[in-house]
């Protein structure tokens, strides 16, 4: 009896070993890139694309205050602050009215409209580019950050799904115990289904404030050969795109830029990594 | 439901099912097909309904309901609804004011998307030469779907103030309370909360998504091309040439081109959806497990070290890896020092490594993001599932097969589809890692997209390099049908999207 | 603190499911009213339309006087506790009870003293500062009531308020529901499918059963007069039992032989006089129902008994102060499926059995219940519906029960021997066959009078109470059947008349008087359309049809308009009718006419012959839709 015993927890021990070293592997794979990078962006001598080797001869600040002093980094970093901040505010309003109407409001239109968000999100979004130009043309928004926004937020309504998914595991019946309190429905938005609604506002207001950060394709089209109002993506990219840049060693300043980018965004993740799983998968509220 | 059935091994039931599915098919088909002129009827009837309407305010209403025909709002006010017959009348002088300064002259040369674009003139005191512009067939187009879009949405606001009207004087006439206009006002708080709700999000919907589509759609039965560039040439209608190119039908040697490119990019783009999401998922879930086992200690860092490529923005990562595994990149000058290669392993640069090279790096990036997903939902399962399942003396790994993996597919199934279908238009990934590279040649002949192209990918340089507008709708029409279809198909089979709430 | 009234209300789906038909109720003020049934009967939906959480597709629903149909919750001044609490998880008790406070705007202190107040009631004020989420289910179901009780409600709505609470914590919560009730003074409604629950606490109960009433009554009748099969299954435990088995009535015995068994028992007929005779033939399958209390296997009972079966004891159940033997009546049953044989039994004796006894049980055939095969209605009704009776008719004379009446000319017929179905309220006070009292007794705000008339049992209905010993009965022809030979001879006059009308709106110019002065205008007039011709409704009418039928439906649907002959009137102007004849039943005369392809009666004084115009009277009248048989006024 004893042995058996013994034997079972020597091949439990025997398998989580195998995992931890599972484990060590993984994290080295997806850690390397970024140790990379912060190297990389320490390297204080110019080399071209030609370098092979991975620690810098010489460890030097350089490359940051390049960045802040040579480049218009800090001015696109701004840019793509001040587009975040306001989008993520005008998207979060969106989202969570758009889901709400969806999740708990019933009207004729509810069914079709899901299903019109549905199929109009399978459109390839760029190719209503050209069309979505002119309109900011005409209304005098091209290579205005305001414009970019109006492009981020006018068709967020669109990502109600996993909002309206987490709206869904709220009870009915608090909406019902709260009408029969005397509530409008607009009362039980505001007193009931926002404040049970932390984590996917959270998890929201996360995506939105992420993603002008690394979007690409419209803002280079919205700010096409205008660098005083690219965001970071555009301008770091056309650093990439530029071979006399590269010969002049911007790769080194483009990994200072990404670190300096990387970090706040990293930050707020770890910090509010629990509501985003949360938000994602639907965290049932029990009343 | 049969009794065999439940005996029948898992490779048997599947076999069954996929029996069944094509046994049934031809008999969902008729049933589709039956429904058609039923659903045409119920279409039908509800457009007929709405003459049904109008005819019976026309004939039955009173004078102040028969203003309102041409005065929208007209009857509301008279009986004291203010609140609406205010807005629908100003929106009717809005209207007529936009149609009289700007949408008029628009849609009046929609048939011919112009007919001057420009004068060349010389400055009789410069001696240069001067341009005067005159007609630019991409605003005629994209203003007269605006106009378009104006003027329903104007018909059928004033259908509703006719039958408001119609329905405000049978309201009156059975002296039956009529809201008051504070009451109005209360009901979009309440009743009407919908309409306070949507109105914003879904007229944004309107301009910035569904008009665009509409535009493009439009753009695909035209030349728009780098010989029709407006506001320097027009371009005109020509009906079904671009798709006849895009399938190969045309006469030029470019539509052979175009449908060989064609076949080719949405092959690979369909294999890169597949294998990007079934990659992402099953190894992100494993790890998931890894880290989720018990005993397993310092759950949260191992999380937290994979959770960091999914806040580093995606496109310093992706063009960080870009360079990294150029031909001259840092990885390539490594193994060179190192002696371990002798020439640049073309990591991006060969079609096919440059494909497996994109889905590991897409591995890379996706892993974490499936895994903090599957944590979630991992720590879900009841725990008395696996306890039952130890006590029938199931091991790890049949319980992961009979517990974990069912329990994941039946709660993840509408992640996965969204996946699938973000990663058919996956544009970042492709673009800011290889730019479509490397070049996909038909036989020598150039075909200006490249190998790890997209579907999406090649449009953006079909429009943004190429300026092949006409063509670029197509395709792009054809991609939405795609998309569309498999994600419908995928959509209306998953249980979990079907039964929402509903039934409750 | 306030009535509820429920006039045909009725819930029917998009699909066309119907989840209520025709409720009917009027709840009194501080009245404790529980819904019971299964689950899916509709007892929720009832509620939660009531409540204003669910649409009323058709009928009126008053709370205090006020017609609530399409008032928001918010406006309906009520209260609700639901199953799972629905305690708003991010708020502190005190915030849960005070947010409908808040939301109505009252005072900072007043809200203060009533949430103390209710948290005192309770017992919840040291959990005051608590989130739902630190207590356990039973403080949590306070706490709801805490919420519901401080807005002082006009009408309190439990949905299964118990059923997520474990057995104890029930039966304390039950009696603590009940003290409430008590000390709140008002109108409780409580929905529950747990019949221990409706039966300890309802003032009233309304069984339900897919969507219909079966039953309303009080809890004592409800278990003593069960009017179907379902109800005598549902109030009770352990269920009562049921047997099929057939009766015959044989002189002054009735003879009753079970079903798949030999066992039969003879009984005395004046135990089952309320029984329809015709299912006193011999060949009718009944149910006969018998609760297990009142089958006893005390050797007194089986000795002093006329009605004793053998039991084969299969098994039973302990419960210290009684036993539960189960049993069959069939030698070859098991006592463990739910059978017709299979009989449950309540025994105070004490004895010890083991399975496989054989005993005798004796049936308490006074407390048995008789339900029909189909139907499965009570055929053993608490208040009679017919007196089935032998008579004959000789030279325009009836003889029944050894008195003689004449036959007026309406109802005349040939010589003959038959039956006559005698209802119970065509039996009228002071005519001048004179009748025994027996007995008098109130069933539901009517009296039932046993009489005896020619030494047999007589059964009428009456308004008012009965003293008198001997009392003086009359006839109403017109509701009595008379068959022979299997032929109807005669047979009732119908008591509702019926219509196809439309709602139609009328427009004309009057003359109106508009500030003293005469003026022509345009009036809009709405009514009913029947057979061409013209009646206005009140407005109260109109009301109610276009709250059933919305504004546009109320003119095209197919109405019935049902009218009895005494608000019916031959005029001027009206229905045009053609009159067939006068039937004479001697006190009153009704005139027979055929309107359209139906016929109708008048009540009449005078003969008339030819076109006539028939105009009913409208405080009196029922609007039916006719697709969905949903019944408007």
């Amino acid at each position: 009896m004893k042995t058996k015993y013994r034997s079972k927890k020597g091949a439990e021990r025997a398998s989580l070993v195998a995992i931890y070293a599972v484990l060590i592997i993984i994290s080295i794979i997806w850690l390397i890139p970024f140790l990379l990078l912060i190297i990389l962006s320490f390297r204080g001598e110019t080399v071209g694309m030609s370098a092979d080797y991975i620690f810098p001869k010489q460890w030097s600040f350089n490359n940051y205050v390049k960045l802040f002093t040579e480049t218009q980094f800090l001015r696109w970093y701004g840019n793509t602050l001040l587009v975040s901040v306001v989008v993520t505010i005008v998207q979060t309003i969106i989202i969570l009215a758009t889901s709400y109407a969806l999740s708990r409001l019933r009207f004729k239109l509810r069914k079709p409209l899901m299903n019109l968000m549905l199929v109009l999100g399978m459109f390839p979004g760029f190719l209503s580019m050209t069309a979505v130009y002119f309109v900011l043309k005409e209304i005098n928004l091209t290579q205005n950050l305001f414009g970019l926004i109006l492009v981020y937020t006018a068709s967020s309504a669109m990502q109600y799904y996993i909002c309206k998914g987490f709206f869904d595991t709220i009870p009915k019946s608090l909406d019902e115990a709260a009408r029969i309190d005397g509530a409008s429905r607009h009362t039980v938005f505001f007193k009931v289904i926002l404040p049970l609604a932390k984590p996917i506002i959270i998890y929201t207001v996360l995506q939105a404030f992420i993603a002008p950060w690394g979007e690409y394709m419209f803002s280079s089209f919205v700010m096409l050969g205008d660098p005083d109002h690219f965001t970071v993506a555009v301008g770091m990219k056309s650093w990439l795109d530029s071979s006399q840049l590269m010969a002049e060693g911007y790769f080194s300043i483009f990994c200072a830029a990404a670190v300096i980018v990387s970090i706040p965004i990293t930050a707020l993740f770890i910090w509010l990594q629990r509501y985003y799983v949360e938000g994602i998968t639907g965290g049932s509220v029990k009343g | 439901m049969n009794l065999e059935y439940l005996k029948m091994s898992p490779f048997e039931k599947f076999w069954y099912n996929f029996k069944a599915f094509f046994k049934r098919l031809p008999h969902r088909f008729a049933a589709f097909f039956k429904a058609i002129p039923q659903k045409l009827k119920k279409l039908w009837l509800a457009f007929a309904g709405i003459f049904v309407n109008l005819g019976e305010a026309a004939t039955k209403g009173d004078w102040k309901t028969r203003t309102s025909f041409a005065v929208m709002g007209f009857g509301l006010l008279c009986r004291k609804q203010y609140l609406r017959g205010i807005l629908y009348l100003f929106f009717e002088v809005l209207f007529i004011l936009y149609m009289v300064f700007f949408g008029w002259k628009y849609l009046s040369k929609m048939g011919s998307l112009g007919e001057q674009a420009v004068v060349k003139g010389i400055d009789p005191i410069t001696g240069l030469e001067t341009y005067t512009y005159y007609d630019n067939s991409l605003l005629i187009l994209l203003y007269s779907l605006l106009t378009i879009f104006i003027i329903a949405a104007f018909v059928y606001m004033w259908y509703h103030s006719v039958k408001g009207s119609y329905l405000t004087q049978q309201f009156a006439e059975a002296r039956l309370k009529l809201p008051t206009t504070k009451d109005d006002i209360h009901s979009y708080a309440d009743k009407n909360y919908h309409k306070t709700l949507l109105s914003i999000p879904m007229l944004g919907l309107v301009i910035f998504t569904i008009l665009p589509i509409f535009f493009m759609i439009f753009i695909a039965f035209t030349n728009y091309d780098k010989a029709h560039m407006p506001p320097a040439q027009l371009f005109q209608w020509t009906g079904f040439e671009n798709f006849v190119n895009v399938f190969g039908g045309g006469v030029s040697a470019n539509s052979k081109v175009f449908a060989f490119t064609f076949t080719e990019v949405l092959l690979w783009t369909v294999v890169w959806a597949f294998f990007a999401t079934f990659t992402n998922y099953v190894l992100g879930m494993i790890v998931a497990i890894l880290i989720n086992k018990k005993g397993v200690k310092c759950k949260k860092l191992w999380r937290t070290i994979l959770v960091m490529t999914i806040a580093i923005p995606q496109f310093v990562s992706l063009m960080f890896m870009s360079q990294v595994l150029a031909d001259q990149g840092l990885l390539n000058n490594l193994l060179l020092k190192w002696g371990w290669i002798d020439k640049p392993v073309p990591f991006l640069t060969d079609g096919t490594l440059a494909r497996v090279v994109i889905i590991i790096v897409n591995m890379w990036i996706g892993i974490p993001y499936t895994m903090l997903i599957c944590t979630g939902i991992l720590m879900n399962i009841p725990a008395d599932l696996y306890e039952s399942a130890r006590m029938d003396g199931a091991g790890p790994v049949r319980a992961y097969m009979k517990i974990t993996l069912p329990y994941m597919l039946h709660v993840t199934t509408p992640y996965l589809i969204t996946q699938f279908i973000g990663n058919l238009n996956n544009f970042n990934v492709i673009f800011l890692l290889s730019g479509g590279n490397p070049p996909l040649d038909m036989s020598g002949i150039p075909t200006g997209a490249g190998k790890t192209d997209l579907l999406i990918t090649w449009l953006y340089k079909l429009t943004v390099s190429d300026s092949e507008y006409g063509i670029a709708s197509v395709i792009g029409i054809i991609t939405f049908v795609i998309v569309a279809v498999l994600s419908l198909l995928l959509y209306n089979r998953s249980k979990s999207v079907k039964n929402e709430e509903e039934f409750m | 603190m306030a009535d509820v009234s429920l006039t045909h209300i009725y819930k029917v789906y998009p699909n066309g499911t119907k989840a209520v038909n025709d409720f009917n109720m009027q709840i009194r003020d501080k009245e404790f009213i529980v819904f019971v049934g299964p689950s899916g009967c509709g007892k929720s939906t009832t509620l939660r339309m009531i409540a204003g959480l669910e649409d009323i597709s058709a009928g009126e629903l008053k709370i205090g006087d006020l017609i609530v149909n399409d008032m928001e919750p918010k406006d309906r001044d009520i209260a609700m506790v639901f199953q799972n609490y629905a305690l708003y998880p991010h708020m502190t008790v005190y915030e849960n009870i005070a947010f409908g406070l808040r939301l109505r705007k009252l005072p900072k202190d007043e809200i203060h003293r009533k949430v103390c107040e209710a948290a005192e009631i309770l017992g919840i004020t040291e959990y005051l500062n608590k989130k739902p989420k630190e207590m356990s289910g039973g403080q949590r179901q306070r706490v709801a009531l805490g919420r519901a009780i401080v807005r002082e409600p006009k009408v309190m709505l439990l949905d299964e308020p118990l059923s997520n609470l474990d057995a104890k914590l029930r039966t304390q919560m039950r009696a603590e529901i009940g003290k409430l009730h008590a000390r709140l003074k008002t109108t409780f409604i409580y929905v529950t499918h747990d019949q221990v629950e409706a039966m300890t606490m309802g003032t009233r109960i309304v069984v339900m059963k897919d969507g219909f009433v079966q039953q309303i009554d009080t809890p004592k009748n409800l278990y003593n007069y069960p009017g179907n099969k379902f109800v005598a299954g549902f109030i009770g435990t352990p269920q009562m039992n049921f047997f099929e088995g057939t009766l015959l009535k044989k002189g002054d015995n009735v003879l009753i032989k079970f079903e798949y068994t030999d066992a039969q028992i003879t009984v005395p007929y004046s135990l089952l006089y309320k029984a329809k005779p015709s299912y006193l033939d011999g060949q009718k399958v009944v149910y006969i129902g018998l609760r297990p209390e009142d089958i006893s296997l005390a050797p007194e009972d089986v000795k002093n008994n006329k009605a004793v079966v053998k039991v084969v004891v299969s098994h039973k159940e302990d419960l210290g102060s009684e036993t539960l033997v189960y049993g069959d009546i069939n030698p070859d049953g098991d006592g463990y499926v739910e059978s017709s044989t299979r009989i449950i039994i309540k025994d105070n004796s004490g004895r010890d059995l083991q399975a496989g006894d054989v005993v005798e049980a004796a049936l308490n055939i006074e407390r048995v219940h008789l339900f029909d095969k189909e139907t499965e209605e009570s055929v053993l009704p608490r208040v009679p519906e017919y007196n089935y009776l032998d008579c004959e008719v000789k030279k325009g004379k009836l003889k029944f029960l050894g008195a003689e009446v004449e036959l007026p000319e309406a109802v005349q017929t040939d010589d003959l021997k038959g039956e006559l179905l005698l209802p119970t309220n065509a039996v009228t006070l002071g005519g001048n066959l004179q009748a025994e009292l027996v007995s008098c007794e109130e069933i539901n705000g009517v009296y039932l009078l046993s009489l005896t008339l020619g030494g047999k049992r007589l059964y009428a209905v009456s308004h008012e109470a009965v003293e008198k010993k001997s009392v003086g009965i009359g006839i109403d022809f017109k509701k009595i059947t008379v068959t022979a030979d299997g032929e109807t001879k005669i047979s009732p006059m119908p008591e509702l008349n019926c219509f196809d009308c439309k709602f139609v709106k009328q427009k004309t110019r009057e003359e109106v008087e508009v500030k003293g002065k005469l003026k022509k205008k345009k009036v809009v007039r709405f009514g009913f359309a029947a057979h061409d011709a013209f009646f206005e409704a009140s407005d109260e009418m109109s009301q109610k049809i276009f709250a059933a039928l919305g504004i546009k439906g109320a003119h095209t649907t197919a109405l019935r308009m049902e009218c009895d002959a005494y608000h019916l009137a031959v005029s001027e102007n009206g229905i045009a009718a053609e009159a067939l004849e006068t039937l004479d039943y001697g006190t009153e005369k009704f005139l027979k006419c055929k309107v359209g392809e139906n016929t109708v009666y008048v009540k009449t004084d005078t003969d008339y012959s030819g076109n006539i115009c028939l105009l009913p009277d409208f405080e009196h009248i029922g609007i039916v839709e006719i697709e969905r048989e949903i019944k408007i006024i």
